[in-house]
């Protein structure tokens, strides 16, 4: 599955202390172009630490990432995205009562100068996000200018990793819990989505807590347990009960 | 389960959601325009001769220019889910500082009309400082605030009225322009004009619907939202600070206690035109079609020879109707609440009709008692 040999990102023996608690420790990850990473683990497992230290959003106590082989720190999540590593929030971000462009340029937004006032280039949004929804993502919106709260689950989903993958330069893209909130036909929709954007070259990294749809998508799957990483296994080459046992921390044998 | 219609019965929703999204930008402008309406319709059988006559027009557009600025920037208070109850005493406090400005000390009026608006603007910046960075609550800080700024007029002014201005000051007050509308009107309508610019084509106006919406994710999308409220505040200070204006060269003359129902009289009209006070929904149309109706309507209300106190009691009446019904219309299941009868009985609201019976039979019981046992009336004028 790997199309890359090398990894885009990896993270070697992070460890992340919040006061005396230890959230992670010596958890190392590594994240393949084309490749889908499922992340699972019980509550408090650490997955959403881990994380969010991927995106800038936490800086970790000790330990060393690196990005094509040069090790590299961040700040913040907007140096996440400048090194091309972006997140699509479970609560998705929107700004339900803006359409669909105004959305995906949310905080990004496209202008021309006018007689020296800087404007919104709406109409240029609106097309920009009409061709990235439909050639990246493959979704056609009924209507465009419809505010976001009108549209599905699945729709105003594909309206925020639309807004992920703009930047042309994104390479890692964390999804969180994106099915936990869908029916079974948007779930398979979104699982399909994950496919494409896989397809494209993407390293993906999903957190699920549904083995259904772990098994359905991902290459490899991480398993966390009290914030250590308790094994990571080929899914192909893997049961549920492997998994689960690793979750529930069973099957010690990894 | 009516609730869930729409995701259960995916053939029929989105028929009823593509209605919903048609009908929906027109609802701002269908509510107020039904009311003015009502208004005419109501005037033309209780008054025509005296309401529909062309000075009387005059009136009421000169009334409601007077809070078009006003009402615009409140929009964009509004939508972000904010309040500004502190417009009356900028509008007076600004007008106050202009007055001495060109009477007390010379200054040129057009100097003086731009101090007004300034002083308007930095007492919004105050505003905006004062929720964001001290973290007091949009309410209590413009209500705080109010009393600061209504209490520095009065140290100013102390009880004088200043009256009589130069030509620029009442032009823009009540001014006519030869070929066109009144000059108020027309400062009212380019106001509004320049909103509609600021709402759909700048950060700003995009930003505040966003912040208004969802203020986790515009912080999440790295908008700065902070600052974004405080321009909008700031907004809002300097078209109270030009109403002060306006309204000093309408009457020609400026007092401490000036412009006391401006913060109602401006909130009803925005609400009025369906800009959500939930945040995130905005409209600057409805916003214009409000001032229009609570101008008319106050007319109306001078017209019929009715007692000017009854004005507040009208407008707070028209505020809790127009956000009982679009708070009606948000609502997903409304084919499913039952009549009102059915919705008395049950117990939870059985015992509030207990309440209510009691608060009125205790006043009901007090009068009563009092009628019994009155002596002679002692009046105290």
């Amino acid at each position: 599955m790997m199309t890359d040999a090398r990894p885009i990102v990896t993270m070697r023996g992070i460890c992340k202390r919040f006061g005396g608690v230890a959230a992670l420790t010596d958890v190392d990850l590594d994240a393949y172009s084309g490749e889908v990473l499922a992340v699972v683990g019980d509550n408090g497992a650490g997955k959403s630490t881990l994380i969010k230290i991927l995106t800038g959003v936490y800086q970790p106590t000790s330990g060393t990432m690196e990005m094509d082989g040069r090790p590299f720190e961040m700040n913040s999540h907007s140096d996440a995205i400048a090194r091309g590593i972006d997140a699509v929030y479970q609560t998705l971000a929107l700004a339900d009562h803006l359409d669909a462009a105004a959305n995906v340029f949310l905080g990004n937004e496209l202008t021309r100068r006018i007689a020296g006032v800087t404007l919104l280039d709406n109409q240029r949004m609106r097309s920009e996000a009409e061709r990235v929804l439909f050639e990246r993502i493959g979704v056609r919106l009924p209507d465009m200018n419809a505010a976001t709260e009108s549209l599905s689950g699945g729709q105003r989903q594909a309206i925020a990793i639309a807004r992920a993958v703009y930047h042309t330069d994104l390479r890692v893209l964390v999804m969180d819990e994106p099915t936990a909130a869908l029916g079974p036909q948007e779930t398979e929709r979104t699982l399909n989505l994950i496919a494409t954007l896989k397809a494209q070259g993407l390293a993906i990294i999903l957190i699920s807590h549904s083995l259904d749809d772990v098994f359905a998508i991902s290459d490899r799957v991480l398993v966390m347990r009290r914030g250590r990483r308790a094994g990571v296994v080929n899914t192909a080459e893997s049961t549920r009960q492997d998994v689960l046992g690793l979750i529930v921390g069973g099957n010690d044998a990894w | 389960m009516p609730g869930n219609r729409e995701r259960m019965n995916p053939t029929t929703a989105p028929v009823a959601s593509d209605l919903k999204t048609r009908l929906d930008p027109y609802m701002a402008i269908i509510g107020p325009l039904a009311m003015i309406v009502m208004i005419l319709a109501f005037m033309a059988v209780m008054e025509p001769a005296r309401y529909f006559r062309l000075s009387n027009l005059n009136i009421i557009l000169l009334e409601a220019a007077l809070y078009l600025p006003m009402a615009m920037a409140m929009t964009f208070v509004i939508t972000q889910r904010g309040i500004d109850l502190s417009i009356g005493s900028i509008a007076a406090l600004s007008g106050i500082i202009m007055a001495f400005l060109i009477k007390q000390f010379g200054f040129p009026a057009w100097i003086g009309v731009l101090c007004a608006i300034s002083i308007g603007a930095g007492l919004g910046l105050v505003n905006g400082l004062v929720i964001t960075k001290f973290r007091v609550p949009d309410l209590i800080g413009t209500l705080a605030m109010d009393l600061v700024y209504r209490g520095f007029a009065l140290v100013l002014a102390k009880g004088l009225v200043l009256a009589r201005f130069p030509d620029l000051i009442t032009n823009i007050g009540r001014g006519r322009l030869d070929w066109f509308l009144p000059i108020p009107v027309t400062i009212g309508l380019l106001t509004m004009l320049a909103g509609y610019v600021l709402l759909r084509r700048t950060h700003f106006g995009r930003y505040s619907i966003a912040i208004g919406s969802n203020p986790e994710a515009a912080e999440m999308t790295g908008i700065a939202v902070e600052r974004h409220r405080i321009y909008a505040y700031v907004l809002m200070g300097a078209m109270a600070g030009l109403a002060g204006v306006m309204l000093t060269g309408k009457l020609n003359a400026i007092q401490a206690t000036s412009a006391p129902y401006f913060n109602l009289h401006v909130i009803a009209a925005v609400v009025v035109g369906g800009t959500s006070l939930f945040g995130g929904r905005a409209s600057l149309i409805g916003s214009f079609a409000g001032v229009l109706l609570l101008s008319m309507m106050i007319n109306a209300l001078v017209t019929l020879r009715i007692e000017f106190f009854w004005q507040s009691v009208a407008s707070g009446v028209v505020i809790i109707a127009s956000v009982t019904l679009y708070t009606w219309l948000q609502r997903k299941d409304r084919d499913g609440a039952r009549s009102l009868l059915a919705a008395a009985r049950t117990p939870e609201n059985r015992r509030l009709l207990r309440l209510s019976a009691a608060i009125v039979g205790a006043v009901t019981l007090l009068l009563a008692l009092g009628w019994l046992l009155a002596g002679a009336p002692n009046p105290s004028g």
